[in-house]
């Protein structure tokens, strides 16, 4: 999936909530364990590694870097505390 | 059940790096055990455990294989008789005659070291013992030859023989046993060489001179040791810090006070090399239990730098990105592979130091969460697990976290000659301190 920075701000958060998720399940999870956008990801075995991962992934998609001051629980426990973050950050 | 007169696994990736790693020191009969330390609230029936263990070897003869290599081009590997061949792994029974003794019992089983070309790589032992305010309990240890199996292999290794245990006589893991051992990368090779040289090339630039470590200068290493502690409290938010929880946080923490070692010794000021396992198992199940699932990225930082420790994490947090972007950890772990290629002595020709025998400045790990499932184990509750693997004599000392439940322990393994005890409390005491964890009870 590719997406233009240019289209941040229409982004639906519902979909960016499928696509972090979607992107959790086909590189980090086990294909017999996805989760689900409300999911809980440390809970569900995402370590250090995993979690700049999925940074990496928001950069390359959505076109900026999640600096550390928003690293909080609010911001990534889950796909979809990600999702909001990413269109608030783009609105 | 009929099986083939000899099975092979061959060795891979990082197994061959803890092959060659000790090789580094094959004269002076280094340990290159690791243990899975289990503590349960009531003594354990050795004969459910040898039953259990007895039944897996039906499905997996790794726990009884030996280390082989067809000298001296050929690949190392397990190899394993016919199930009826096979001779499983021994399951010692002690009770100890005062709770002090357990600490003694286990640094035995961490110096008595496997020699895998001989006997099984595992074995374990149950020690009964009646602590002061409570009544009698069993520890099972869990010994191997840490090439086996990485500490999740430790475990799901466990957590298999305790299903079999649970599902006594019936058909176990519904009738289809699960993967044991990682497939092969399935990637064709030109790419998978392509990221193998990408990363020699990587690790040639790691650092300009050759680490050094509290080791350093030790040429007639002691035994292994360890110090194992149990604390409390919540992983916290620190100066716009993911949490506490964070391995490059931990790692910058640990860092400090390797680094206060360094001042009171006169080390100089070179950048620590501090290797940081990346388990690539996916995540959500437990994954393979044989051979070490595991790549690596390699942190460098000063001495120096580690007086801001939230600042160092930032820091430690940029590097590690930097090298998942680039692919660098993806092919540490293709390059790896490539190992098998060549003899022990040049395997680790891409570290610096490796001539000197310098491998890393210290070792740090986060081994993750005791998993849920082993709550209960043949029928007892556990209630603390922790691993304490042997390091080097260079580096000499290495920190290891993991939780189990509420308790975060803490495992400071180290040689003696490279640290002594008391450096050894000033370390716990300083990595409690900046965890903000309170001692358990």
């Amino acid at each position: 999936m590719t997406m233009s920075t240019g289209n941040l701000s229409r982004l639906d958060p519902e979909a960016v909530a499928k696509a972090v998720t979607e992107f959790i399940n086909s590189a980090i999870m086990a294909r017999s364990r996805p989760v689900q956008p409300d999911d809980d990801l440390e809970l569900a075995g995402l370590d250090s590694m995993a979690l700049l991962k999925v940074l990496l992934f928001i950069e390359a998609q959505y076109g900026f870097w999640m600096p550390d001051e928003d690293l909080v629980a609010e911001n990534i426990r889950t796909p979809r505390a990600f999702a909001t973050y990413i269109c608030r950050r783009s609105a | 059940m009929r099986t083939p007169r000899l099975r092979r696994l061959p060795l891979r990736g990082a197994d061959l790096v803890l092959v060659a790693m000790q090789a580094l020191w094959k004269h002076a009969g280094v340990s290159n055990n690791t243990l899975m330390v289990v503590q349960c609230d009531r003594p354990l029936d050795p004969e459910r455990i040898r039953r259990s263990l007895d039944r897996f070897l039906d499905v997996c003869p790794w726990p009884a294989a030996r280390l082989r290599r067809p000298f001296p081009w050929g690949k190392l590997h397990w190899a394993a008789r016919s199930r009826a061949a096979l001779i499983g792994p021994a399951v010692r029974h002690q009770r100890l005659r005062a709770p002090e003794a357990l600490q003694a019992e286990l640094e035995a089983e961490l110096n008595a070291a496997i020699n895998p070309r001989r006997e099984p790589p595992l074995r374990l032992a149950i020690l009964d013992y009646t602590p002061e305010t409570a009544g009698p309990q069993s520890v099972l240890v869990v010994t191997w030859f840490h090439p086996l199996m990485d500490p999740r292999g430790g475990q799901n290794l466990l957590a298999h023989l305790a299903h079999l245990d649970e599902v006594d006589g019936r058909a176990p893991w519904g009738g289809t046993p699960p993967a044991f051992v990682d497939d092969p990368d399935p990637r064709p090779l030109r790419e998978r060489g392509r990221l193998g040289r990408r990363s020699q090339r990587y690790m040639r630039t790691l650092t300009p001179v050759p680490p050094v470590s509290p080791g350093t200068g030790l040429t007639s290493p002691g035994r292994a040791r360890f110090r194992q502690a149990s604390f409390v409290g919540d992983d916290r938010g620190v100066d716009g810090v993911r949490s506490t929880r964070e391995i490059c946080w931990r790692l910058a923490l640990v860092g400090r006070t390797m680094a206060e070692l360094w001042r009171q010794r006169g080390l100089p000021d070179v950048p620590f090399l501090v290797p940081v396992s990346v388990d690539v198992r996916p995540k959500g199940e437990p994954g393979p239990t044989f051979g070490n699932v595991l790549a690596f990225h390699f942190a460098r930082f000063r001495p120096s730098e580690t007086a801001d420790v939230a600042g160092l994490t930032r820091a430690l947090r940029r590097q590690m990105t930097d090298a998942l972007r680039d692919g660098q950890i993806d092919a540490n772990a293709a390059a790896m592979e490539f190992l098998k290629y060549r003899p022990l002595s040049v395997m680790l020709r891409d570290l610096p130091g490796t001539a000197t025998r310098e491998t890393f400045s210290f070792n740090c790990a986060d081994l993750m969460d005791f998993p849920v499932a082993l709550e209960k184990l043949f029928g007892r509750r556990v209630v603390n697990a922790y691993h304490a693997p042997s390091v080097l004599p260079r580096p000499g000392i290495g920190v290891f976290f993991n939780r189990c439940g509420i308790k975060n322990n803490l495992v400071v393994s180290w040689i003696e000659g490279a640290a002594t005890e008391g450096e050894v409390t000033r370390i716990v005491e300083t990595i409690r301190e900046g965890m903000g964890w309170q001692t358990a009870r």
